[in-house]
């Protein structure tokens, strides 16, 4: 036998037979021989009797328009959010070109209790102020033997708009009277959080959620609003809170240089699993395959889901939200109380394809009654 | 030398180091490390200059700008620039001339042809003021939406443009001068490209808007149910991998086996669906890759387990692949040359598997320490192509424009290299033997372990290491 022949053929029938099988195997059904099997999840974090929802703001700003102006003159989707100039943190230098140090540098002294006078300032050196608004809901649980326990989801952004929100909701009074157990902070997005000083207003030592991974300004700002109480910073996974409710934080990159993300699993009796989140920028399916292998719930269904699903928050569309459109349907969900970023095309295409979509009534400058909206209130089981 | 005078320019040329050792590489390295640095600091950095990186107008321009230098010196060999200029001029004058030139074409090509005449006479999805008279459309997503249709033809056109002329050696018009040549050429794989463009690609901007446009295009697409995703990310990933065997078959595999086709237009169709054979089966392995790795995927999902972003994470993975395939084409020469060459392209391929691997770790564990990007896989608005593409715009300018500066140097080929060149081709290339039958059939038997062993050790790999903290 020719040795160097011999090589040869061995170098070249070692790309083809690699090759061919790369091709004859890789989509093929055998493959699945080496996949592993998704098995059902079964941790335990107990149930809870219902779940009231109350969205206290879901606009988190007004004008899509002014918004995605400021975004195009800023460079677009992946600027560092605290560089925008957007309220409060603003040097009077223009879109695109703040800092989160100068920023904080204009209001500190103002916080928490001079709100009025720092969000003057803030006017003075920030663009679109008038535009933002925020998120923020109230989360009450009521366990197996009656008691109730409230949580704050999200603090919101514009401290005028939000003081309103609270104090038209009554939130300002829960929260001076300690009722409300712990304030949820879902992401570190400015829609979400940038109001912080606003809890502080009313209650300073309230114990805070916070996602592990949030950067340095997003930390160092909530010692500025002035919050005293107890920080717990939730990692990765699954975190219980109280019997039938948990947190769980998804590790995921997210526009304008954000990380990670928590939501809120709550396992109602008789009916199931109960998903409520800020943005869900992890995505429901995501968020409801993680449900599926991690925990237990009752009667294995996933009954219902309440706040913004990510999907077009800016009224854009993607063909693959078209996908999600689609495959929400194996889940079988039974309430959606959608607002927020899911976008007005994404709540019209569920409406469309026959989701359970909750009404609201579409009041205090929420734009649909496909959203559950600000003011309207979702109960879990119906 | 009268024959090797109708040569491309790239043929006729010979690149000679400057240097011994790895200094010419090390200089070529900082040279086109430095530019890159620069360049994306000013045009794509999110905290940079002009911040394009929105992300798909940056995209589309470096796709575009891809496209535009494999037309100007694969297509029209560097017309209309004289030849004498074109071997006499400093590389760098020529770098700065020909960069400028390839700019001001990609302009007139993207804001002209595309956003100009088919944006307002034709498509409204390539022209960002037509798309916002849709009502609720921001000025932000019409120019998303029409960088994002105009990058995709690029995608295209990246693919069938050196096709042509790698595969099917610019047949029938390989007999021209230019710009005859060029422009038969650049019209037929322009007018295919379009072809393809209203198959795989309108399908996908036909469901961007609310309603679905049924009766302008097909809707749901028709690759829905195969590829678990109406998105045409599904034609990206494939078409991905057309455009990185493309450069894979010219450089690292010197067109191997394919030259033993004796019949030219045997060759030549058997080279050009070869590709496209290739490409699927890499395609598809891509594909099962993150399968092993991540699980199944789910339709529906936003993250790494969403089936269009699986396919366009197979078409990222090639290029990731692309960038060390180009590094050692280039600057390592097609190391190794010492064996016979089947060898010698089974060991670059390995050599290019590995750096690869290395350069795909290295982005997802830093690359948001430098690019102003965030960590983390399948962000929905980042994109590896737009560096790794950015970084190859760079290099082939070096390489094609510029004669290597300043590592290399040209010179004119003798009559010996020449000489050479054809007793490599018809010895090494072109020679099937019968001799090679009991190699090749041990070969590909090892070949198939070799993929089960991949296939079983992805998982482990994958379960032992982390790349994204």
């Amino acid at each position: 036998m020719d040795r160097r022949q011999f090589l040869k053929g061995a170098a070249l029938g070692a790309g083809v037979g690699t090759l061919a099988a790369m091709g004859a195997f890789s989509y093929s059904p055998a493959r699945r021989a080496f996949l592993k099997n998704v098995t059902r999840g079964t941790k335990d974090f107990g149930m809870c009797k219902s779940v009231k929802v109350t969205n206290i703001s879901e606009t988190s700003w007004f004008d899509n328009k002014v918004f995605m102006r400021d975004v195009t003159s800023a460079g677009g989707l992946l600027v560092d959010q605290y560089t925008f100039n957007w309220p409060p943190f603003g040097n009077g230098k223009g879109v695109g070109k703040g800092s989160y140090e100068e920023g904080i540098k204009l209001i500190q002294d103002c916080l928490p209790h001079r709100l009025e006078e720092a969000w003057a300032r803030v006017k003075e050196k920030c663009v679109s102020v008038e535009n933002a608004g925020g998120f923020s809901c109230l989360i009450e649980i009521e366990a197996l033997d009656g008691k109730v326990t409230k949580y704050l989801m999200d603090t919101g952004w514009n401290y005028e708009w939000m003081d309103t929100c609270f104090k038209r909701e009554g939130i300002d009074k829960m929260l001076a009277n300690n009722e409300i157990a712990a304030w949820i902070q879902t992401h570190e997005h400015m829609d979400h959080y940038w109001a912080a000083p606003v809890i502080m207003k009313y209650n300073p030592n309230i114990t805070a959620y916070i996602p592990d991974s949030f950067y340095p300004p997003g930390k160092d700002y909530l010692k500025k609003s002035g919050h005293k109480g107890k920080v717990i910073e939730v990692p990765k996974g699954l975190h219980p809170i109280e019997p039938g409710v948990a947190l769980y934080k998804f590790d995921c990159p997210i526009i304008f240089k954000v990380f990670g993300e928590q939501s809120l699993y709550c396992n109602v009796k008789d009916v199931g699993l109960v998903s409520i989140t800020g943005c869900c920028h992890q995505g429901i399916i995501l968020f409801a395959d993680t449900a599926y292998k991690e925990i237990a719930y009752a009667n294995d269904n996933f009954y219902g889901l309440y706040g913004g699903l990510h999907i077009s928050p800016f009224d854009d569309w993607d063909p693959k939200y078209d996908d999600l459109v689609i495959g929400l349907k194996k889940w079988n969900i039974q309430r959606v109380g959608c607002n927020h970023c899911t976008g007005l095309i994404t709540a019209q295409k569920f409406v469309d394809a026959g989701y359970p979509v909750v009404k609201g009534t579409a009041r205090f400058r929420s734009k649909t009654q496909n959203y559950l909206g600000n003011g309207d209130v979702i109960k879990f089981p119906a | 030398m009268a024959e090797e005078q109708s040569l491309p320019y790239l043929e006729e040329r010979k690149l000679v180091k400057r240097w011994g050792g790895p200094l010419p590489v090390l200089a070529n390295m900082l040279f086109t490390g430095v530019i890159f640095a620069v360049t994306w600091w000013v045009f794509q950095d999110p905290r940079g200059i002009m911040r394009f990186y929105t992300p798909y107008v940056g995209y589309n321009y470096c796709r575009w700008w891809l496209i535009i230098l494999i037309w100007m010196a694969y297509i029209f060999d560097f017309w209309p620039f004289k030849r004498s200029w074109v071997r006499n001029a400093h590389p760098l004058q020529k770098g700065v001339v020909l960069s400028l030139m390839s700019i001001a074409i990609m302009w007139v090509m993207i804001h002209g042809f595309f956003e100009g005449i088919l944006g307002n006479f034709a498509f409204t999805y390539f022209n960002p003021t037509q798309l916002q008279k849709l009502p609720g459309l921001t000025d932000f997503y019409a120019a998303e939406y029409a960088a994002q249709a105009c990058m995709m033809f690029a995608v295209i056109a990246s693919w069938i443009s050196p096709a042509w002329v790698v595969a099917l050696e610019g047949s029938p018009w390989s007999g021209l001068k230019q710009p005859y040549q060029g422009f038969s050429i650049w019209l037929g794989t322009f007018c295919l490209s379009l072809v393809i463009y209203f198959m795989t690609m309108h399908n996908h901007m036909g469901i961007l808007y609310y309603p679905w446009q049924y009766f302008t295009a097909i809707c749901p697409p028709y690759w829905s149910d195969f590829a678990q995703t109406v998105s045409a990310n599904f034609h990206v990933a494939w078409i991905m991998c057309c455009t990185v065997v493309v450069w894979f078959m010219e450089g690292i595999w010197e067109r191997y086996p394919f030259t033993m086709i004796k019949t030219p237009w045997r060759r030549r169709l058997a080279l050009f669906f070869g590709i496209i054979v290739i490409s699927w089966c890499l395609c598809l392995f891509f594909w099962y890759m993150q399968e092993l790795v991540w699980g199944d995927a789910i339709r529906g999902h936003r993250r790494d387990a969403a089936p269009d972003w699986r396919w366009l994470h197979v078409g990222e993975t090639a290029i990731f692949f692309l960038v060390p395939a180009l590094f050692t084409q280039f600057y390592l020469e097609n190391w190794p040359k010492k064996f016979s060459a089947p060898v010698n392209i089974l060991l670059r391929t390995t050599l290019v598997v590995i750096l690869g691997i290395g350069l795909y770790c290295a982005y997802y564990m830093g690359a948001h320490y430098v690019l102003g990007t965030q960590k983390g896989f399948s962000h929905p608005q980042q994109f590896p192509m737009i560096p790794t593409i950015w970084l190859i715009d760079i290099w082939l300018i070096n390489w094609w424009f510029m004669d290597g500066w300043p590592g290399w140097r040209r010179e004119d080929k003798t009559a010996e290299d020449f000489a050479a060149e054809r007793k490599y081709h018809e010895e090494e290339l072109s020679t099937w033997s019968p001799a090679m039958i009991p190699g090749l059939c041990v070969g590909i038997i090892a070949g198939i372990a070799v993929y089960f062993l991949i296939v079983a050790g992805l998982p482990i790999a994958s379960a032992t290491f982390t790349l994204v903290k």
